[in-house]
């Protein structure tokens, strides 16, 4: 018997087929073999006849919804910013997408990216992509030339040697604590459904960090982000950075400086984590291609955890409702307001 | 460390205009005093502050940070500080999340009938700052060391 | 009677705050103001003031834009040394003569340099500093006096009283002002109607031998104590006594001196004013002293009864301040040193005394004698005490149809209570002329502005000394040498006042002179002082958003004043940040909004129905909403005042003039349930989903009384015998027969008033309570009256009653909060236990009445009012004003304005001054087609949008929106410029015009040059 995701491939060249035969949508974004070994690229397939070209493997690491608003762009007619928008329905455009991906796809409707009408969505039951890095890290000093995938293991192979291990050991962090691996919105169902993760505790890495003290997480921040180089491969993977100008690349006034000052670094991961806050799914792209293996997750799932506690909303759950940065309640919780000033006696209390 | 002996912190203060502003200023004409540290940066309102100001004044060389705006519920804005409180008490978390002290980074409801409380939420958080010492963390350096030269 | 077309313009005599109110707001509601002025210069009594309270403002910060703005308005055509001598003719027809006196200086030469006073070899005693010190017979009022012009003495000149002796002025002059041939030049001007702002005198105490006033030089009045305090007063500020300059450590105030006393004085009345005078004095006389200081406040009863004073006596009995119960029998000098010994009787009897380094007389107000004289001449009719008349529920208007009073001259007053008359009579005033509106005024054109686009910053710093405000503390010189070097920066200078109108005009000169094109003020605070400044740039041709002020008085000097170095350091970097923010700035342009005129009344009390009523006599349509089903308010349940006039008769008529007014919808049941907008079009939704469209709203939303029944100790709702005041009043008013069947009652004033949960005097009670005593007494002559009070409080010509209420035989104990009066039952009878501290023993009194006299208390509901509105409200819940001195009718909230016991406890005449103040606000705004808008508003650069809509979620008033292209834009006229949306955006795609990311950063970075 084929493996799932040999099954689900079939099934996402035959619904791609069907979908551009049918003239409903004009182009279909998906993944084609890399050419390295556990690397995937992301594909637009315009033709019914390239339908073949569509993978689905455990490898499928890169964010598609990153690539969602200029695909949408790609298929309408080319015009100038001033003029006017032609008339009936634009062109649409099939996505695959797994649970976070779907939810990005549902940030960028909330953020007026994605029009919903325009995109077909073709949902992918998610069962955890494995980590490059992670198997090579088994590996030490070994090339590897081709890795076989099963559906509960990896065969690795080498020049001169083929080992099996187990997957869930080398799935990516994020996968491996993800509770929403179906996708929250559904055109067009591939393979059969995931339910929702129980996890008892998708945090755990966040609490490690927050259980140390402050000078050691001082240590641990400064530690994990020396290496970073500014390359912008996380900012250019991450669906949610979409900026024209980038905050980095302000001069007016310069939040952050170019240079590779630790401070400088510093506060260009702070302020990006911070940006992501309340519409980060966690879709772990950003650390998947970041060159040096800096954990940068860490931040935005930190973000993600004071989001779920203080506010109760996890990113991109229902398109009709606010981001959390957007809205607020009444008695939102506000502990951090530290100043230690009593109460005058007899202040007035207004009523709400 | 002479440096140290007397180093005096300077605290940035961000405050919004309708109530912190009108309470430093009721501060003063009731002759609160209160330590000299803070600089304040008049804003219209808290829901004006944004991340990228507090870390960039970190960066800078601020030792500490105050941002004020008006109770919950009394923003002239109508809804500027809850926005604020959302965005500040995520900060707040993430910034103790990476080891910036906590007291480095303080905020306050402050309203235009609260002279008193003003000079004392100044005079903690100033404590505080003394407390911990000159920021070093998310300062940068080539900031802090013009400031050496300019103390030397 | 024929309708005439009245005048369009209205005279007001006298310049002081009421005067320069009742000027602004008739020159601002389109009508020309002639200001008439005795002396040389306009600013009154309030001008030699050095502090306020209960704020401790400085009195010349807060009064000098006030003075400017009367200076340089317009339409205010200010005639000083000048009197009126005879007026004729009818309302909105007036013919006014006034006589004005000759300066022998010319104003429009003079450049008021100083150098005809200081060569003048003539001195005189110094009238502005009481008398204290001297000036020249050439001078100038005082430093910030407008107009900013020097004048001569004809009574002491040497050449105008033999000419050809002196005139070395003239030749010293450098502008060729001074001129001895000046003459007396009368002026008839054709006036609608006429505000009389007179004034008040203070009792002269040289007649009262036993305080050794004249004898004894360390005996001083409070108002000359006021001038050795002021920093511009004779010592600079640096408090010392007269006989030896030394600085006094021991201080006692004597109160009610010519108040509250008819055997020596003959003025029955209480002045009001001078209990929070003393407290203010003794307060800041301390913050003056250097180490150890002792102050003694001797009085009879401590009133302070006004919003804020109940806080501040209790803040000055924590800070020391010593109080004796006490009249003073004499003050005899101790020694030779210059030490007065005090001899008073305490309230035990004994017979105590005590040395001071100095005395203060706290001396009362009286009118002055010119006041008589010229009420004479205008046929107006006078009060027992000689104060101009005026009618309980008409309190601004005189027996003379189309002449108004405000102010001190018709019953001693305190400055808030006086603005709001003038505010008022300003709206009286208004009414006769409304047809003639804008008719006689002008507009002020500005010269064009510079562009100042391509050019590189030249900035110009501008260091305020602030007379000694700031110079004590921070080196203002070297601030000013500091600027010198900052980037952009090409002039900086130090000034004694800034906000001096000679300053001003300098200014506006430095600026063409210099080039500038941005200016920095570093002096005290943008919120009080900004418009002022903005204004002197837009004179010198520049755009006025090209401006920011370093507030090192309010935020530095004021807040440090035992670390000058530290202070001053903080004010270079202040003026740094200043600096750095001004570069970034550039023109911005001057938005206005549309007015719909129309106006929102909430609340159909007597101050509601009063406010509605002005504003619709004006023509404005009025919706007039009240929550209940019935107009009048808390005034139903009122019987009288204290002059005996029956509200009730008053207040049907009002209620009919409302309900049967063109102008004037009112809706009943009816609340708030939104409102959107702002000044000019406010739109708010009823609770029967209506909503109404309205330039501007006042709230008049009333108060409550304390309810005694939580406090089981009174009785209250579970003893029928015990009854608060309004009960009482209900059985008056119903003419219950049974009153006259009490043979014995007993009244307990401040029932929840002045109690650490509540500190604050509810004002009207003791008033209320004596009339009530009073008029059982008038029922039932031989009833026994106990009064248990702790301070009485019948202020200004109430004072009357309570004489009255003592001479019928009501009998008055004194209680204090260790020794409350305690309220039991026994055997069916009412037992009261006191105790009296003049026998010091306790009392126990059967009563078959108990009056409680209860607090009034905010309504529950003015928080969320407030909110609607987004008005403040003070730890009390009562609503909070503008400025407690100046803008007692306004808001911060631009549009909106309060009258009434929401604003705080006040009785009826109050009220209904406060209602018509609030009006006569209003209808400014409603007097014009467009009012200015927000010019700092929200700015989108397309190029930057992502389209992500954060800034449309965030914005509050819907101002944010994306195009059809998906990109941001604002409408400006909805924005106010909160910024909300600039801290949300990620991409940095929207700015706030001049207060920027990029100005703001630069501000930070510059603190840490």
């Amino acid at each position: 018997m084929p493996t799932i995701n040999k099954r689900i491939s079939e099934e996402i060249r035959a619904q791609a087929r069907k979908l551009l035969e049918e003239g409903e949508v004009a182009a279909v974004l998906g993944y084609g073999a890399g050419s390295l070994p556990m690397t995937v690229k992301p594909l637009v397939v315009r033709n019914p006849e390239d339908c073949s070209k569509l993978i689905w493997n455990t490898f499928c690491v890169l964010n598609l919804a990153n690539y969602l608003p200029a695909a949408l762009k790609s298929v309408e007619p080319p015009r100038g910013p001033r003029d006017p928008k032609p008339e009936g329905p634009l062109p649409k455009v099939a996505i695959l997408v797994t649970g976070c991906w779907s939810r990005n796809i549902v940030v960028q409707i909330q953020e007026h990216q994605v029009a919903r009408d325009r995109v077909v969505v073709m949902g992918v039951g998610s069962r955890g992509m494995v980590s490059r890095r992670k198997v090579a890290a088994l590996f030490p000093g070994l090339e590897i030339l081709a890795v076989k995938e099963g559906d509960h293991e990896l065969v690795v192979q080498g020049a001169d040697f083929a080992e099996t291990i187990n997957r869930w050991s080398v799935v990516r962090d994020n996968c491996q604590s993800c509770t929403h691996p179906d996708p929250v919105l559904v055109d067009v169902r591939i393979g059969e459904p995931v339910s929702e993760r129980k996890n008892p505790n998708p945090f755990m890495q966040v609490d490690a960090i927050e259980q140390k003290t402050g000078d050691e997480r001082w240590a641990w921040f400064t530690a994990e982000f020396a290496t970073c180089i500014r390359c912008y491969a996380c900012r250019n993977a991450c669906p949610l950075c979409y900026c024209p100008t980038c905050f980095v690349d302000d001069a007016k006034p310069q939040w952050v400086g170019k240079s590779l000052d630790a401070v400088d670094t510093g506060l260009f991961h702070i302020l990006r984590a911070y940006h992501c806050a309340g519409r980060c799914t966690d879709c772990g792209t950003c650390e998947t291609v970041c060159p040096m293996g800096i954990n940068m997750r860490m931040l935005t799932k930190k973000l993600n955890k004071d989001v779920l506690n203080l506010y109760n909303i996890e990113a991109g759950m229902e398109p009709d409702a606010p981001l959390p940065l957007t809205t607020y309640t009444m008695d939102d919780p506000e502990k951090f307001i530290a100043t230690e000033v009593t109460p005058v006696p007899g202040a007035v209390k207004e009523g709400k | 460390m002479t440096e140290t002996t007397n180093w005096e912190p300077k605290i940035i203060a961000f405050l919004c205009n309708w109530c912190s502003y009108a309470g430093a200023d009721l501060a003063g004409v009731s002759r609160f005093q209160y330590p000299p540290n803070i600089r304040i940066v008049r804003v219209p309102c808290s829901g004006r502050v944004s991340e990228n100001m507090i870390m960039s004044a970190l960066k800078s060389g601020a030792d500490g940070i105050l941002v004020s705006g008006c109770h919950p519920g009394d923003c002239h804005y109508i809804s500027g500080n809850y926005f604020a409180r959302r965005r500040f008490a995520l900060l707040s978390n993430l910034l103790d999340f990476i080891g910036i002290e906590s007291g480095r980074v303080n905020f306050s409801w402050v309203s235009a009938s609260e002279g008193e409380q003003f000079a004392e939420v100044v005079q903690s958080v100033t404590e505080r700052v003394k407390a911990l010492g000159p920021a070093t963390r998310l300062v940068k350096k080539i900031d802090a060391l013009e400031t050496e030269l300019l103390i030397a | 009677m024929v309708k005439i077309m009245p005048k369009g313009s209205v005279l007001v005599v006298g310049g002081g705050i009421a005067g320069v109110q009742a000027a602004l707001d008739l020159a601002n509601s389109g009508f020309l103001v002639h200001l008439v002025e005795r002396t040389a210069a306009i600013g009154g009594k309030m001008s030699q003031l050095d502090k306020t309270f209960p704020t401790n403002d400085c009195s010349a910060c807060i009064l000098s834009p006030k003075l400017v703005e009367c200076g340089r308005h317009f339409n205010i055509n200010l005639l000083t040394l000048s009197d009126l001598i005879a007026l004729e003719g009818e309302p909105g027809s007036f013919k006014a003569i006034v006589r004005r006196r000759p300066r022998y200086i010319d104003p429009g030469k003079c450049i008021a340099c100083g150098l005809c006073a200081e060569k003048c070899p003539k001195k005189v005693s110094n009238d502005y500093n009481m008398g204290i010190g001297e000036r020249k017979a050439a001078y100038l009022s005082y430093p910030q006096a407008v107009p900013l012009k020097y004048a001569l003495d004809p009574d002491h000149c040497i050449w105008i009283n033999k000419p050809g002796r002196c005139g070395i002025c003239a030749k010293v002059c450098p502008a060729g002002a001074i001129n001895f041939d000046d003459t007396v030049k009368e002026h008839v001007l054709e006036v609608g109607s006429v505000v009389l702002a007179l004034g008040f005198s203070r009792f002269d105490p040289s007649s009262l031998d036993f305080t050794g006033y004249g004898r004894l030089p360390n005996v001083v009045t409070s108002m000359e104590f006021e001038r050795l305090l002021s920093p511009s007063g004779p010592c600079m500020g640096h408090l010392e006594r007269p006989s030896d300059h030394r600085e006094p450590k021991r201080i006692a105030w004597l109160q009610c001196v010519g108040s509250r006393d008819i055997n020596r004085v003959g003025h029955p009345y209480c002045s009001s004013i001078c209990c929070m005078f003393a407290l203010k004095q003794a307060v800041i006389a301390k913050e003056h002293a250097h180490g150890e200081f002792e102050s003694s406040i001797f009085f009879i009863d401590m009133r302070t009864h006004g919003k804020g004073f109940e806080n501040y006596y209790n803040r000055a009995k924590k800070d020391g301040v010593h109080f004796h119960r006490a009249r003073v029998h004499s003050v005899i000098p101790a020694d030779d040193s210059g030490n007065l010994q005090l001899r008073y009787v305490d309230e035990q009897g004994k017979v105590m005394f005590a040395e001071f380094d100095m005395v203060v007389l706290s001396t009362g107000l009286q009118v002055y004698r010119h006041t008589v004289e010229l009420a004479e001449m205008l046929g107006l009719e006078l009060d027992a005490d000689n104060f101009i008349k005026t009618d309980s529920f008409n309190p601004v208007v005189t027996s003379r149809p189309g002449v108004y009073v405000c102010g001190a001259a018709s019953e001693p007053k305190d400055i808030p209570q006086s603005v709001m008359e003038a505010s008022a009579a300003a709206a009286e005033a208004g009414l006769i002329m409304a047809p003639a509106r804008w008719t006689e005024t002008s507009k002020k054109v500005y010269p064009a502005e510079m562009n100042i686009h391509a050019q590189a910053p030249r900035i110009g710093v501008f260091v305020c000394h602030c007379g000694i405000n700031i110079s004590s503390v921070v080196d203002v010189e070297a601030v000013a040498a500091h600027a010198k070097n900052m980037d952009g920066v090409v002039f900086s200078q130090c000034n004694l006042f800034t906000c001096s109108q000679d300053t001003i005009n300098q200014m506006v000169s430095i600026i063409k002179e210099q080039g500038l094109n941005r200016v920095v003020v570093a002096s005290c605070s943008p919120r009080t002082h900004e418009p002022l400044f903005q204004e002197t740039l837009r004179d010198a041709g520049l755009n006025k958003f090209l401006f920011e002020m370093a507030n090192i008085r309010d935020q530095d000097s004021w807040v440090h004043q035992n670390e000058p170095e530290k202070a001053t350091a903080k004010a270079k970097d202040l003026v740094a940040m200043a600096v750095a923010r001004v570069r970034g700035e550039v023109a911005l342009p001057y938005n206005t909004v549309p007015v719909t005129k129309s106006a929102l009344v909430i609340g159909g009390g007597v101050s509601g129905m009063t406010a509605a009523l002005s504003m619709a006599d004006q023509s404005y349509p009025v919706t007039l909403i009240e929550q209940s089903e019935c107009l009048g308010g808390n005034g139903r349940k009122v019987y009288r005042n204290w002059k005996g006039d029956k509200f009730l008769p008053f207040i049907n008529e009002l209620t009919a003039r409302v309900t049967s007014h063109p102008q004037i919808s009112v809706k009943y049941n009816t609340e708030i349930t939104e409102v959107a907008g702002s000044v000019g079009k406010f739109i708010t939704t009823f609770s029967d989903g209506h909503s109404f469209e309205h330039g501007v709203a006042v709230i008049a939303v009333g108060g409550q009384a304390y309810k005694p029944d939580d406090e089981c100790q009174f009785l209250h709702g579970i003893d029928p015998r015990v009854q608060t005041l309004l009960e009482l009043d209900q059985r008056f008013m119903e003419e219950d027969a049974t009153l006259k069947e009490v043979k014995q009652a007993v009244f307990i004033h401040c029932i929840g008033s002045r109690i650490p949960e509540r500190p604050y005097c509810s004002r009207v009670c003791c008033t209320h309570a004596i009339d009530s005593a009073v008029k059982l007494k008038e029922l039932n002559p031989d009833m026994d009256i106990y009064m248990l009070y702790r301070d009485i409080r019948t202020y200004g010509q109430r004072e009357r009653l309570y004489q009255e209420a003592r001479a019928k035989g009501i009998i008055f104990i004194r209680y204090d909060l260790d020794h409350r009066p305690h309220v039991s039952e026994k055997d069916g009878r009412l037992l009261i236990h006191a105790h009296d501290p003049i026998i010091d023993a306790n009392i126990s009194i059967h009563p078959d009445l108990l009056v409680l006299a209860t607090a009034i208390l905010p309504r529950e509901q003015t928080g969320s009012i407030s909110k609607f509105f987004k008005c403040a409200v003070d730890s009390q819940g009562f609503l909070l004003e503008a400025h407690m001195k100046l803008r007692p009718v306004d808001f911060a909230t631009e549009g909106v304005f309060l009258a009434g016991l929401c604003h705080y406890p006040k009785p009826i005449e109050e009220a209904i001054a406060q209602a018509k103040a609030a009006a006569a606000r209003a209808a400014i705004i409603l007097a014009y087609d467009a009012v200015p808008a927000e010019s700092v508003t929200a700015m989108v650069t397309p190029a930057k949008c992502t389209g992500c809509g954060v800034c449309v979620e965030v914005c509050a008033y819907h101002a944010v929106a994306l195009d059809e292209n998906g990109i941001s834009v604002v409408t400006t006229s909805m924005c106010k410029g909160c910024g909300a949306c600039v801290a949300g955006c990620r991409s940095d795609a929207v700015t706030l015009k001049n207060i920027g990311n990029e100005q703001i950063m630069a501000a930070v970075d510059a603190a840490f040059y």
